[in-house]
């Protein structure tokens, strides 16, 4: 559909304020795609009429629109009243809410390792076995959907914390599909081919890159995406695991080998557009713009499956712009692994309508609703895949059902400390000119005077 | 007023007001610089400075030829139009045409031909774009399916917008979140200054065992950092009763402006003279009643100082209302609304920031005006006879 | 209760509170614990002028004690256990902060801070005040130069962000380098070094309009008397601001300074959304700020570190007030 700019503003502008009374944007009964069965099935065994349950998330404007649109099912089906407040600064909001005792019913975490530190500290609920098992069961890789919520609670005993909901894939590149056919460009399989292409594009007057690490006070963590990324292609996966849970030193060859990967594409200045020294001055959210501008300032951008919120205006997703796996090495046989994250829901404060609603999250119509809008992905098995909005959701679903390997972003998993400080001000200093050696060691000598 | 004592050179007053101007102008422009973005559009925003926002911009564009119709003529294949009849074009060009000044049929070359030229193309085909929009392909096969691509460099007029004024202001809630910033502040500025006024007194004309330890301690408490605070104050309201709510927000704001407040009120009441004060004492009066009769009235400026900072501060204030109020929508303040749901996704959407800030700047400035009238002159002058 | 007629009643009965509360203690103290007349008149008014001060004070203290003392003793608490809270450290907070080449850092910059941040402001505030004292349009002038103030810091962070953009078409200083013939734009906050002062310029951006405020005010309650005087005694408009009006009023401008020294030592806002803390410009309240609520231990260390560092400035103000009291 296309709008004007100025229609295109005023419908944002009215989709982006709270809407407390919507009505269910699917009638129930009505779309064949979604799971209405299991909708009826949750309804009819669940009441919780004069019940509140608070909700708190990292999702506000147009995500906040979408989880409203999901709650509203569960609003319908058990006639709670439901309030869900999304906050910018949420990592922050809840660890202080939890300590001063007025946390919310059930947060939606976007770091594994901030459930972990809390659940220690005893502010998080349990989930019962009968839960792990069926995300075992239930999601692709379910085991490592389980593993991944896993900590050590209060009392020192492993149990599960949370369950996924909503996915992000990383593993992506995205590019202009019809500046590649101008140039007579193919998408790359491998990272070899991947490699040769920036060559060439550089060859042909061009330039391959664009990245951005600029995020304010978060400025960095495009590039530990990079990184992640390259260690997944660089080294098997258990050395991935090893550094994520610092088995192994950040300073490991192993480590510095995949950042320096990620060096021969961002501190090349050819590479890079604008050079490698205002990459950690370019925003994250403005670099893709080079992709559209005639002539193209670069031709590829690497990022999560979220970024298309940030593209210019009248950029179709499928058409104007799309997207392809960021490739493995051919010669390293270490398969097509892909780098994920996602949302977890965990219960801080218990309630019976907390209970309930964990159990929503385990029904296809919880997981479908937001499916067939935008910006959502699930390992969910149980849903209906024609429920996706848009043949790329779809496919970017595929891509993360059929990955032979799965791993979690490694900076969400790390302690805050690094994965959200020493991590993102390494990298800055990195692509900035720093040595990969140097950097390292600066973040492992802070990871070991964690204690 | 001393312009008519002797003294007061007329050169001298042009040197004052010269340099007042130029300081003023120094001190405005960064801001002119995001008053005049919260004007423009996103696109245009990240083309080109802001001072150069009333001049057109030279941007590229695509659009794809009309092959709706192609005709034949003298054994080659036709196709005209206007390129702004473009749907994918006419968004940009909202006035229906532009001027154009060079084109091209690859991304990478989009001003390869100047406008009006006829440009040659591999296969035969021909293409040329004239300044206002027509062009005309050629082919000497017949044209199927899409058009051709055709990029285009062109200067668009310079576009002013309420939009982004529109957005912010209309969005769903803002008045509701206005009216709770005012509930916050005006408690918030009132009561501090009414318990710090008293406390100033005694710190600065009563004589006390531990006077000069307790001025110390205001001024030491002036550095605590907020953040420290945060979670136990919030755990004490949830202990008490309060919880998250106007009240404990009430209270933390008090709490947190009263060393400042203390300070300069203080500061201020040391200066007065003490010989109206010690002539009122030596008369009958009670400490109150000096207070409440001398001191206080004639310390009008300082506590109109005090307000406006104290105003200022709690209404721009982010993170104590985002901890000591709940969060839900009928509670927010203006500064969490912004932050939270304005800009949630939007947070590289440099014109809705720029519009936000001036629109929260708006009150704070009336109040200010407002204010400036008890920042005055005289109110000491007079009362020493 | 709808909150604005909340507020509204919140403030009747604040005010009428608080006045009441005063009056009528001191009605109590003077009527009734110790009556001005009797036998013990003279021990009675003493007596009594010996606790009034401590009436005045008691809701300012208290309320300081409840909201400011209490966390800081329980955050001094905190510090001296480690990352979780749950192991007692004593000073190994202190010591690890020491040794971390970032907080050094931060150390240095923020002695730099310090040492320009408030005597820029306050030596500007004091020139437009005075400046604009006499001026028709002075109050215009003023509030112009005051709205950075008024202007949120996620405002100022974006007009700066204008202003120091590393791309000559958005960025101020690039596009005036630009026109000057430099070839490739410059990152000014990326220059070791120098990229402390332009973020400092941010702050004494803003905070000169406080220095303003204040100081205007205080240039205003200088008796007219005084000034006619010296002007009569043939004294040129230099001399009567530099040797008669500050003076006059340096223990205002002394409070400024302290109060906006202070300041520097709290704001982290401005580093935070910049830089982030990147490219050696850290400083104290950032730092601190990066750790806080994830290792709380440290965080609370850090902030007492700061709160030493204030020490200096509370004792001289003490030696200050046993001045006055003379």
């Amino acid at each position: 559909m296309r709008v004007t700019l100025l229609g295109g503003a005023a419908v944002f502008a009215l989709t982006t304020g709270w809407a407390q009374a919507q009505s269910l944007l699917f009638e129930p009964g009505e779309d064949a795609r979604f799971n209405w069965a299991s909708y009826d099935e949750f309804a009819a065994a669940n009441d919780l009429t004069g019940q509140t349950l608070t909700i708190t998330g990292p999702w506000t404007g147009l995500d906040a629109e979408l989880v409203e649109s999901m709650l509203e099912y569960f609003r319908a089906a058990t006639g709670a009243t439901v309030n869900y407040s999304g906050s910018e600064s949420f990592e922050q909001d809840i660890v202080i809410s939890a300590q001063a005792g007025s946390a919310p019913n059930i947060a939606v975490f976007p770091q594994p390792g901030l459930v972990a530190d809390m659940a220690a500290r005893g502010n998080i609920a349990s989930l019962d076995a009968a839960t792990a098992e069926w995300l075992r069961a239930n999601y692709a890789a379910g085991d490592s959907w389980v593993d991944l919520a896993t900590f050590p609670g209060a009392d020192g005993a492993e149990a599960l914390f949370g369950l996924f909901y909503k996915i992000d894939l990383k593993s992506l590149v995205w590019y202009v599909p019809e500046a590649f056919e101008e140039a007579g460009y193919d998408v790359p399989e491998t990272m070899e081919d991947l490699k040769a292409l920036t060559e060439q594009i550089v060859a042909d007057g061009g330039t391959p890159w664009c990245i951005g690490l600029g995020s304010g006070a978060a400025t960095g963590w495009p590039a530990t995406d990079w990184v992640e990324d390259m260690m997944l292609r660089v080294n098997p996966p258990e050395v991935y695991d090893a550094w994520v849970s610092n088995a192994i030193p950040f300073n490991d060859p192993q480590v510095i080998a995949a950042i320096e990967e990620f060096g021969w594409f961002v501190r090349n200045d050819e590479f890079v557009d604008g050079g490698a020294a205002s990459v950690a001055t370019t925003d994250f959210r403005d670099s893709p713009g080079g992709l559209f501008a005639f002539p193209p300032r670069c031709y590829m951008h690497r990022q999560a499956s979220f970024i298309p919120t940030f593209f210019p205006e009248g950029n179709e997703v499928g058409t104007d712009v799309d997207f392809f796996y960021f490739p493995a090495f051919a010669a390293k046989d270490l398969g097509q692994p892909v780098l994920g994250a996602g949302t977890m829901f965990a219960i801080t404060t218990d309630s019976p309508a907390a209970r309930t609603f964990i159990e929503w999250l385990k029904t296809p119509i919880a997981h479908e609703v937001w499916m067939a809008q935008s910006g959502f992905l699930t390992p969910f098995t149980g849903v209906n895949l024609d429920a996706y909005g848009s043949e790329t959701t779809r496919a970017l679903g595929e891509i993360l059902l059929g990955a032979t390997t799965f791993r979690f972003d490694g900076s969400d998993l790390m302690p805050g400390e690094i994965g959200a400080g020493a991590f993102w001000t390494g990298m800055v200093d990195y692509t900035t000119g720093a040595d990969a050696e140097a950097v390292t060691k600066v973040i492992q000598d802070r990871w070991s005077s964690l204690n | 007023m001393s312009d008519n004592v002797a003294g007061e050179k007329a050169g001298l007053t042009w040197a004052v007001q010269i340099s007042v101007v130029a300081l003023v102008i120094l001190w405005l422009i960064p801001t002119v610089g995001l008053f005049v973005s919260s004007f423009r559009e996103r696109d245009q925003i990240s083309a080109t400075g802001w001072w150069l926002a009333p001049f057109s911009v030279e941007l590229a564009f695509r659009g794809r030829a009309d092959a709706a119709d192609p005709r034949q003529e003298n054994g080659a294949w036709v196709i005209e139009g206007s390129i702004f009849d473009d749907p994918e074009v006419a968004t940009a060009f909202r006035s229906g045409s532009g001027v154009i000044n060079a084109f091209g049929t690859r991304g990478v070359a989009p001003g390869q031909f100047a406008a009006g030229t006829v440009a040659e193309l591999p296969n035969g085909d021909t293409l040329s774009l004239a300044a206002d929009g027509a062009y005309r392909f050629t082919s000497p096969e017949e044209i199927t399916g899409n058009g051709p691509r055709v990029y285009f460099e062109a200067s668009t007029p310079p576009r002013f917008t309420l939009e982004n004024y529109r957005t912010v202001l209309t969005a769903d809630g803002m008045d509701r979140a206005f009216i709770n910033t005012l509930t916050v502040t005006v408690p918030a500025t009132i009561i501090p200054i009414l318990i710090a006024a008293f406390a100033a007194y005694a710190l600065a004309w009563m004589d006390f065992p531990g006077r000069g330890f307790l001025i110390a301690a205001v001024v030491g408490l002036l550095v605590v950092p907020l953040q420290l605070a945060l979670v136990p104050l919030l755990g004490l309201h949830t202990r008490l009763g309060i919880g998250q709510s106007f009240l404990g927000i009430w209270l933390a704001h008090t709490g947190f402006g009263l060393p400042l407040a203390i300070y300069l009120l203080r500061n201020y009441m040391v200066g007065l003279p003490r010989d109206i004060i010690e002539s009122a004492k030596v008369d009958g009066a009670t400490d109150f009643e000096v207070f409440v009769k001398i001191v206080l009235p004639l310390s009008f400026p300082a506590l109109a100082s005090f307000a406006i900072f104290q105003f200022l501060w709690t209404w721009n204030d982010l993170l104590v209302a985002k901890v000591f109020l709940p969060s839900g929508a009928a509670t927010q303040v203006m500064t969490v609304k912004i932050a939270d749901d304005l800009l949630g996704s939007r947070g590289g959407d440099w014109a809705i920031l720029a519009t936000a800030a001036f629109v929260s700047i708006a009150v704070p400035l009336v109040v200010f005006f407002t204010m400036q009238r008890y920042l005055v002159r005289g109110l000491l002058a007079g009362s020493v006879k | 209760m709808n909150p604005a007629t909340q507020g509204l009643l919140t403030i009747f009965i604040g005010v009428f509170g608080c006045i009441g509360y005063f009056y009528a203690s001191n009605l109590v103290l003077d009527k009734v614990i110790f009556p001005a007349r009797g036998p013990n008149i003279g021990r009675n008014i003493n007596a009594a002028n010996r606790v009034r001060p401590w009436l005045f004070l008691f809701p300012a203290v208290f309320a300081m004690g409840v909201y400011l003392v209490y966390p800081v003793v329980g955050s001094f608490y905190r510090s001296l256990f480690n990352r979780m809270g749950d192991e007692f450290v004593g000073f190994g907070n202190y010591g690890s902060l020491m040794g971390d080449p970032e907080f050094q850092t931060s150390l240095f910059n923020n002695f730099l801070w310090v040492l320009v941040v408030p005597a820029a402001s306050t030596f500007i505030g004091l020139l437009v005040a005075q400046l604009t004292d006499r001026l028709a349009w002075g109050n215009i002038a003023k509030s112009l130069i005051f709205m950075p103030m008024a202007i949120s810091f996620v405002g100022a962070s974006l007009i700066w962000k204008f202003v120091y953009a590393n791309n000559a078409d958005i960025g101020l200083i690039n596009a005036i380098r630009d026109v000057f013939g430099a070839s490739q734009p410059i990152d000014p906050l990326q220059i070791p070094f120098w990229n402390n002062l332009f973020l400092m310029v941010i702050l004494i951006w803003i905070q000169t309009g406080f220095a303003m405020v204040i100081l205007s005010g205080a240039l205003r309650g200088i008796p007219e008397e005084t000034l006619e005087a010296a002007v009569l005694d043939g004294a040129n408009p230099f001399q009567i601001f530099f040797k008669i009006k500050v003076p006059q009023i340096m223990g205002t401008i002394l409070v400024v300074w302290t109060t906006i020294t202070i300041l520097v030592l709290k704001v982290f806002d401005i580093v935070y959304a910049t830089t982030g803390g990147n490219f050696g410009t850290q400083i104290l309240p950032s730092y601190m700020m990066s750790y806080m609520f994830r290792d709380d231990g440290r965080a609370t260390a850090v902030a007492f570190v700061i709160m030493l560092i204030v020490l200096p400035v509370m004792i001289w103000n003490i030696v200050q007030a046993r001045k006055e009291m003379r």
